[in-house]
């Protein structure tokens, strides 16, 4: 199992929290909304486009729509694998940071 | 905006991701055009699909640069000198042609401008004349080459109105004026021939800037009167601001020129108009000017005792208006050229004495497998950031440089307004950057084909190819020869400049202000309320503490006018008209001698009551007009008659020094003087002199306001120095003395480092040699010899070539001398000695690096 990057955690947990139709923009929000930090549409697709090759997302392909200038969809969502893969990651920074004295209460 | 994003997207992005970003974009354009072009500029950065191919030719590109630039920093001596080099030479030549560019290269910005000419009156002597309204309308009526022409004479008056009033150089001109240059007005209209008539010529067109600053671009003012010298006159046109007007410059305005032939100023002897004439398409201008010069000659004959002239002359226009200027800029631009050879000469000096030492890097690089195709390449690239490099100082330098030229150029130069940073200029930089590269490029290049592998490695070093020795040692020679070229120059224009300034003028320009006053409208119709105005200016001024004297005078020496009257000798009247002697006209007040400091030679100055006297006329001659007129015989007596035999007589009271009226180049002519009450028709403008105690410049402001006081609704205008105005009329020769010496600075410099350089290696290459001479018993005082008796050579060789150069140089500058010759001995042997001297100690540090040699050392350790 591969060690994901940072962005991929944020990356992959925005698109179980967006569920159905988690695209670039509503993905690039949710990321906004809850972490203040601002990542370009470029950096979100390059990073779905590894975190597929790695098998942890899949995506599907929808509709083109008028308000896209007739252009489609492509929605993602995270496999068992990516939902394992994120876990592993959390529960291994968790560790690492526990009884730390860093001013920060892991929850 | 989106639609530009979308093309790029689509462009650079794959296919795939591509349609969804820009499926994103359109849903969220609502977010902001910045918005937009952010996400785009990321996506492109993390998304682009690089072509593998481009992407592999730039990597290596970037990384030839990266290595030129590295082995640049490597080497920052080579590197400065090259890079400052290139800058001086490219940026000088871009900034000398970016002046002669519109100055002298292209065509006058008129209409088939190669068909305009200038006609003139020819003197038996060949000097030639502006000509007289008579001959001018003859001209025209029987030439069959000349398709129109008009005539000009200059015209300067003071407007009125509209806010302070102000004095404005214009043109009388004829109403075909503007119909044979080829421009119309681009508001209201031409003259019209009728307007062209006496009493019916109160009619002007203004110049763009004049209609602007004075009359704020109100189109309602065709049709209108203005207040001209207190007359009103109607203005029917207004030029457009792309007119040039190359004929006079400064003409801000133009009248109807309204002369009929009979009037006395019409006279076939009167010097007072210039001719412009359009050439018909299918006449030559040759064949125009036998034209011109037959009718001409015809009318001499027709009308004996009216032409001092014998026949006609006709030039062009664009050779005309250049004229004045043309020698100096033709020698800048020979100095700039040699510059731009010499530093060539020297970059390929320092580059090959670099390829020298990376022989040893190329023959590696090649042995390790290296194309010969990936060495050009390197070492073009090299060639092309240093020449690069080298272009965007030379920029710099041109963009500073053309400016403070064009600060230093005389203000009669035609088209200074255009002179500007142009395409053509550009052009001239880019050729010489890409020329410098390839030559750059190629020179250690050749070295490195020749280059045998093998002897190389193995050798290192032990043999310096005899052949590219020759092509150095001949590169320093053609510096040290070009060089001394420019130091001759410069010294020639030097000793020039030097004996110019110690031209008597005549008078004493030290602590000397003057100013021009008017006295125009219609209170100063007569002549005594002139007058009195001049007294009331002369007595505020002198009431000034720190001026110690004050004259008006009509005119003074260098001031540009010519205002000329034939001195007339009623005991021994001349022939013919041609005969009489014509003088500058000087109407003084009388202590003008005093306060310019003019000596007296013989008899007296004018006293003040003289002034007023208005029965016993009075005047004085300059010791040339004396001479001239009565030669060995004492004048104090005489009696002349000024502007002819029906003037009054006047009797000679006094003879005054010479003085250069026309500039210190220029030869002496005869003056002749008068007291200002006693001259009939008074001048609408005079000069004021001033002689200060202290600093004349300090006090300028001060007498400005003073002689405003006395009349605020007269202009006051031109207030200089004296000194000031001698220099400004030697302003082309100091132009050419500072770009010369600058030049010539350049240029030794130039040559120490070149000279230095192949030195340098040369004892470098002959390190071996040295030490073997030393061991077998040469002194270090030999070995000093050695190397300065070889840098004396190329001395010795690029002093003599020099001089041969010199004398095809020479013709061009000649025009630039005075009082000495071209080949002026102490010159050429001063710069013969500086440049012995300069070189001498360029030999100095190699000499004294190869006397310290440690021969054991060496011999040992190889």
């Amino acid at each position: 199992m591969s060690i994901l990057g940072e962005l991929e955690q944020i990356v992959l947990a925005a698109v179980i929290r967006v569920g159905d139709s988690a695209y670039g923009v509503p993905v690039h929000d949710e990321i906004l909304r809850r972490t203040r930090r601002v990542l370009t549409l470029g950096t979100i697709y390059k990073t779905l486009a590894r975190l597929e090759d790695k098998g942890l997302v899949s995506s599907t392909v929808g509709e083109s729509r008028a308000q896209r200038g007739g252009r489609r969809t492509r929605c993602y969502a995270v496999t068992p694998v990516g939902r394992e893969a994120l876990q592993a990651s959390v529960r291994t920074l968790r560790r690492m940071v526990a009884g730390l004295d860093i001013g920060w209460e892991p929850t | 905006m989106i639609r530009w994003c979308v093309w790029l997207l689509e462009r650079y992005v794959s296919p795939e991701i591509a349609d969804h970003i820009v499926g994103d974009l359109v849903e969220q354009q609502h977010r902001g055009t910045l918005w937009v072009c952010r996400e785009t500029i990321a996506a492109l950065w993390y998304l682009r699909a690089r072509p593998p191919q481009r992407d592999a030719f730039v990597h290596s590109l970037l990384a030839d640069v990266r290595v030129s630039a590295r082995l640049l920093r490597r080497s920052p001596t080579f590197a400065i000198v090259s890079i400052l080099t290139l800058s001086l030479a490219i940026g000088a030549t871009t900034a000398i042609f970016s002046v002669i560019d519109p100055v002298l290269l292209q065509s006058l910005p008129y209409p088939h401008a190669d068909r305009l000419a200038i006609v003139w009156d020819r003197h038996g002597d060949g000097s030639r004349d502006d000509i007289g309204f008579a001959t001018y309308r003859d001209l025209v009526a029987q030439s069959h080459a000349l398709e129109r022409a008009a005539v000009v004479g200059s015209w300067n008056v003071t407007v009125t109105g509209h806010g302070e009033p102000e004095r404005v150089s214009g043109d009388r001109v004829s109403w075909t004026y503007f119909t044979t240059l080829g421009a119309r007005p681009a508001l209201g209209r031409d003259f019209r021939p009728d307007e062209d008539i006496p009493g019916h010529n109160q009619v002007v067109i203004l110049s763009d800037g004049l209609w602007r600053r004075r009359f704020g671009a109100d189109s309602s003012i065709i049709g209108q009167a203005v207040s001209i010298d207190g007359d009103p006159m109607t203005v029917v046109g207004v030029m457009p601001a792309a007119f040039a007007n190359v004929v006079s410059s400064n003409a801000e305005i133009w009248r109807a020129l309204g002369y009929a032939v009979t009037d006395p100023w019409a006279c076939r002897t009167c010097h007072s108009l210039r001719m412009i004439a359009r050439i018909r398409s299918n006449t030559s201008l040759g064949a125009a000017a036998t034209e011109v010069d037959q009718i001409m000659a015809r009318l001499a004959k027709e009308y004996p005792t009216e032409y001092a002239s014998t026949g006609g002359m006709l030039t062009s226009l664009q050779d005309e208006v250049t004229a004045s200027i043309r020698p100096a800029l033709y020698a800048l631009t020979g100095a700039v050229l040699l510059v731009l050879v010499i530093a060539a000469a020297n970059v390929v000096n320092l580059q090959l004495a670099r390829g020298l030492k990376r022989d040893e890097e190329f023959a590696v690089r090649l042995a390790l497998g290296a194309g010969h195709g990936r060495l050009v390449r390197q070492l073009l690239t090299e060639g092309l950031l240093l020449a690069t490099l080298g272009g965007v100082g030379a920029l710099l330098i041109a963009v500073v440089g053309i400016p403070i030229l064009v600060a230093h150029l005389p203000p009669d130069v035609p088209r200074l307004d255009a002179i500007h940073l142009d395409l053509r200029a550009f052009g001239v930089t880019g050729a010489a950057v890409v020329a410098l590269a390839v030559i750059i490029g190629i020179a250690p290049l050749r070295r490195g084909r020749s280059t045998d592998l093998g002897i190389t490695l193995r050798s290192s070093r032990r043999l310096a190819s005899p052949g590219h020795h020759g092509t150095r040692a001949a590169l320093v020679v053609g510096e040290i020869a070009l060089s001394m070229m420019l130091l001759i120059s410069a010294g020639l224009v030097a000793r020039s400049l030097t004996r110019l300034l110690a031209v008597n003028l005549g008078l004493d320009p030290t602590h000397l202000l003057t100013l021009e006053f008017a006295a125009v409208g219609p209170q100063y119709q007569d002549d005594a309320a002139v007058y009195r105005r001049h007294n009331r200016v002369r007595a505020a001024v002198l009431a000034i503490p720190g001026v110690t004297s004050v004259a008006v005078s009509n005119q003074i020496p260098l001031g540009g006018n010519v205002d000329m009257y034939g001195v007339v000798d009623p005991a021994n009247p001349a022939a013919n008209a041609a005969l009489v002697p014509n003088g500058d006209r000087y109407v003084v007040s009388p202590d003008y001698f005093s306060t310019v400091r003019i000596p007296i030679l013989q008899g007296r100055a004018f006293a003040a009551a003289e002034a007023a006297d208005t029965v016993n006329d009075v005047a004085l001659v300059s010791a040339a007009l004396a001479e001239r007129l009565w030669p060995g015989v004492d004048p104090i007596g005489k009696q002349i008659q000024l502007g002819g035999a029906t003037q009054p007589k006047r009797t000679v009271i006094g003879v005054a020094g010479n003085v250069h009226h026309h500039g210190l180049d220029a030869a002496v002519t005869f003056q002749w003087y008068v007291p200002d009450g006693q001259w009939a028709g008074a001048d609408d403008f005079d000069r004021l002199v001033v002689r200060t105690a202290g600093d004349p410049a300090a006090l300028a402001a001060t007498v400005r306001q003073v002689v405003t006081a006395v009349d605020p609704t007269q202009p006051v205008l031109n207030v200089a120095t004296m000194d000031h105005i001698v220099a400004v009329s030697t302003a082309q020769r100091r132009l050419a003395l500072a770009v010369f010496g600058a030049f010539a600075v350049t240029a030794l410099l130039l040559v120490v480092a070149g000279l230095y350089g192949v030195l340098a290696a040369s004892v470098a290459e002959r390190t071996k040699e040295l030490a073997i001479r030393s061991a077998l018993g040469a002194t270090p005082q030999d070995i000093v010899r050695l190397v300065i008796g070889q840098g004396g050579r190329f001395t010795t060789a690029g002093i003599a070539l020099g001089l041969a150069g010199t004398f095809a140089l020479t013709r061009f500058l000649r025009s630039l001398l005075f009082g000495i010759g071209p080949m002026d001995p102490a010159t050429l042997i001063g710069v013969a000695v500086l440049l012995t001297s300069v070189t001498l100690a360029a030999c100095l540090v190699p000499a004294s690096r190869a006397a310290r040699l440690n021969p054991s050392g060496i011999l040992r350790g190889d």
